[in-house]
């Protein structure tokens, strides 16, 4: 099975500086900020209760300002004593970040703000300083990959057919803020070009490893990265290289072209925010199948069973043929089974 | 021979495999004994770190708290030096401020003793603590963790580890199991009363290929090839493999990839070992190497016997065998490594006679004989008896540690040539 129209549920883990967030219960759309936050340079540690006289239990009793709060140079933090008063200011602008165990205090300057967005229409079912879960309903696939932020923006074709490849030529401006369908491959020319150009993220059937090394970093895994680095979005929905999209595939996505779309990267998924009678997709099961020498990946159309084979590794396993090409039957699996 | 006249018992047949991820965050302080000591029982408990932090880590406050965060730990391992308490104490602050809201929150595991421990103890307040100074029972802790519910399974580790003891039992020496899987590469070094363990996860030929590419990069893989490939190809396969797990090679190029991929992961284990303090000097010298998993599982007993000797670079007269996951223990060759300054005179003395081999440095040959070899190497101390296996005696003159030339031009045939004595790839002739 491919696409699915179903409840699904996102996980968005949030940075240390949470200022606000959205509550338990409360409706949200993808796109929506669901936290927002500051980012915190280098933290000075304070003497705090030793300074103050205080016992370590009593020091956030007598915090001034609750832990997570802002603060201005000279704001007092904690005040001990009528007569001969000890206090502890803040030195800095900006957050009281962390009460210590012995009583101290971190203060942090702020150095930029952040925002988190919603990956689903739905409902917030967790929420805390570490992270909003977020439940709803959308058509989703399940892809192989995904790098880079979270991305959320309209569904745009980018290609005719899906064996093509997306060229970096039909990349412009006025396509910022999309999530462009990109056909059997995404080059790191295109992926650069499109963050340049403002493009939300990028759908194709595969994206070469040695550009997403160069984008992302040389510790790539083909298990994804979620980041939150202003970097590009791409999701590989079948394998690494290329890969032509088959039709249960490419079809669903040319029909939901022009909907609204979200690409969770954590868990590599495709979430479309159309009706659930948008079209009749088909949800037969889709096998893929794994080169012999690993190279590329295909979708199988009609197999056989073969038996075993004695094959050119001298590797001697069931088989599967389409056509001329002999595979183990090890080397295919179906769409949707969890690597 | 000795025939059971007890009575049937049924066979049980037993679950093995990894269990559950377990990610750990290592704590520790300036000295290299601390650091040594958290990172061996990180890998005996195959625990993939996914924070490795000292208390003089550059980072500020915020940073070390948000990439404890990002690290979602499972566990903490702690261990403090003596004079790095208060130091300790607030890389578990940034702990707290970064992991208290994660559920099911971290476990941190103190390896100290009591005095210093209840010292560190409210700096992790809200997050379950527990000490020990036995690593073994922090060893054992975390592999109860990889069970969870399921008590039944059998992990691959401990199996590997009752097979390195078994095996150590037998030949009444030092032995060595390399377990190279899907996702997993074990070194495991059975001596007289203890046993050194190093379980890296991920890091196979498989499933977790990827892994060895990110960690060791992608040239240290491409220089074991016999054949040029350009990079970016070579990097698509092993990340479509990684994919795929249980996926099959079947083609001649998909085998080599595999055999390259097994080498370094074996490589790479050795290099996580040593970092860890373990004897890998005792392990290269083991006079027994079993190879198990799908390192073992290649077609032909020569692909072992190469993927082994390359990984390992064994240093003295070495006894190879192999197990495959659903197959028999063979032993597959006597490898005699050598490393002489121009060239050495190897005798053998067998059944069918005695043998002298002018040996120079750089030699990479196999002599096909069979049954016990007494081998002799004149004006080096090596010298033993030993059974020669399936295929004979390897004598490696490569030296140690192995270089490979950097050029193509000069590697390929290198390799290609070492591939080819050993009969190693179909292409090169019949077993």
């Amino acid at each position: 099975m491919t696409w699915r129209h179903a409840r699904w549920s996102a996980d968005h883990p949030l940075p240390i500086g949470v200022v606000e967030r959205t509550a338990v219960g409360q409706a949200v759309n993808a796109g929506d900020v669901i936290a927002a936050g500051m980012a915190l340079g280098t933290a000075i540690r304070l003497k705090g209760a030793r300074r103050l006289g205080l016992q370590t239990a009593d020091m956030e009793r007598e915090l001034r300002v609750p832990v997570g709060g802002e603060v201005s140079a000279g704001t007092l933090l904690a005040r001990t004593g009528r007569r001969f008063p000890r206090t502890l200011t803040a030195p800095i602008d900006g957050r009281l970040l962390h009460l210590t165990a012995d009583g101290d205090v971190y203060v942090a300057p702020i150095v930029g703000r952040w925002i988190v967005r919603s990956t689903l229409d739905g409902a917030v079912t967790r929420s805390d300083d570490a992270g909003v879960t977020v439940e709803g309903e959308a058509w989703c696939i399940e892809a192989a990959a995904a790098y880079g932020p979270d991305a959320i923006g309209e569904l745009t074709l980018g290609v005719n057919a899906p064996m093509e490849d997306l060229a970096p030529s039909r990349l412009d401006v006025r396509l910022g803020g999309r999530i462009m369908i990109g056909g059997a491959r995404v080059s790191a020319e295109v992926l650069t070009r499109a963050h340049a150009c403002g493009v939300s993220g990028l759908v194709a059937g595969g994206a070469p490893v040695a550009g997403l090394r160069v984008v992302y970093g040389e510790s790539l895994t083909a298990s994804g990265h979620a980041g939150r680095e202003d970097r590009p979005t791409v999701i590989c929905l079948i394998a690494f290289g290329g890969a032509a999209l088959p039709d249960a595939i490419f079809g669903p996505l040319a029909a939901l072209a022009g909907s609204r779309a979200a690409i969770h990267t954590a868990s590599a998924r495709l979430f479309v925010f159309a009706p659930a009678d948008a079209g009749v997709f088909a949800t037969d099961e889709l096998d893929l199948a794994l080169a012999p020498d690993y190279a590329s990946v295909r979708a199988l159309v009609a197999e056989t069973v073969n038996g075993e084979v004695t094959f050119p590794s001298e590797v001697r396993a069931g088989a599967v043929r389409q056509g001329d090409l002999v595979v183990p039957s090890a080397n295919v699996r179906a769409f949707h089974a969890k690597r | 021979m000795t025939i059971s006249t007890g009575e049937q018992a049924p066979v049980e047949k037993a679950r093995v495999g990894l269990g559950r991820p377990l990610r750990v965050a290592l704590l520790y302080g300036r000295d290299d004994a601390s650091r040594r000591e958290v990172a061996r029982v990180a890998l005996a408990a195959a625990a993939e770190p996914s924070a490795v932090v000292p208390t003089d880590d550059p980072r500020s406050f915020g940073e070390l708290a948000q990439a404890l965060r990002d690290a979602l730990p499972d566990a903490v391992l702690v261990r403090p030096e003596p004079k790095g308490v208060a130091a300790m104490a607030e890389l578990l602050e940034a702990l707290r401020l970064g992991c208290l809201l994660q559920r099911p929150a971290p476990r941190i595991f103190a390896i100290a003793d009591a005095r210093v421990a209840d010292q560190l103890r409210p700096a992790a307040a809200g997050l379950p603590f527990e000490v020990s100074s036995d690593v073994a029972e922090l060893v054992v802790a975390l592999r109860a963790f990889r069970r969870g519910a399921d008590q039944d399974l059998t992990l691959r580790d401990e199996l590997i580890e009752d097979a390195a003891r078994s095996l150590a039992a037998s030949t009444r020496g030092d032995a060595l199991v390399i377990d190279v899987s899907e996702s997993s590469t074990s070194c495991v070094l059975a001596r007289a009363e203890e046993l050194e363990a190093a379980h890296i996860v991920p890091l196979g030929l498989g499933a977790a290929a990827d892994h060895v590419v990110a960690r060791a990069g992608l040239d240290r893989v491409r220089r074991w090839l016999p054949r040029p490939v350009d990079a970016p190809a070579l990097l698509e396969r092993v990340f479509n493999r990684a994919l795929w797990p249980g996926a099959l090679p079947a083609t001649e190029s998909a085998l080599a990839l595999e055999m390259a991929l097994a080498r370094e992961a074996i490589a790479h284990a050795l290099r996580d070992a040593e970092y860890a303090g373990l004897d890998v000097a005792a392990m290269r010298a083991s006079p027994a190497v079993l190879v198990t998993g799908r390192a073992a599982s290649f077609p032909r007993p020569a692909q072992t016997l190469l993927v082994a000797v390359d990984g390992l670079e064994p240093t003295a007269l070495t006894t190879v065998f192999r197990e495959p996951d659903d197959g028999r223990a063979e032993r597959i060759a006597l490898v005699l490594s050598i490393s002489p300054r121009r060239s050495a005179i190897v005798r053998l003395t067998h059944a069918g006679g005695r043998a002298e081999h002018r040996v120079a440095r750089g030699a990479f040959m196999l002599v096909p004989i069979s049954g016990d070899v007494d081998v002799s190497v004149k004006g080096a101390r090596v010298k033993g008896i030993a059974h020669a296996g399936a295929l004979g005696v390897l004598i490696d003159a490569r030296g140690r540690p192995l270089v490979l030339p950097n050029r193509d031009a000069e590697r390929i045939p290198a390799v290609s040539r070492w591939h080819a004595t050993l009969r190693a790839l179909p292409s090169m002739g019949v077993a």
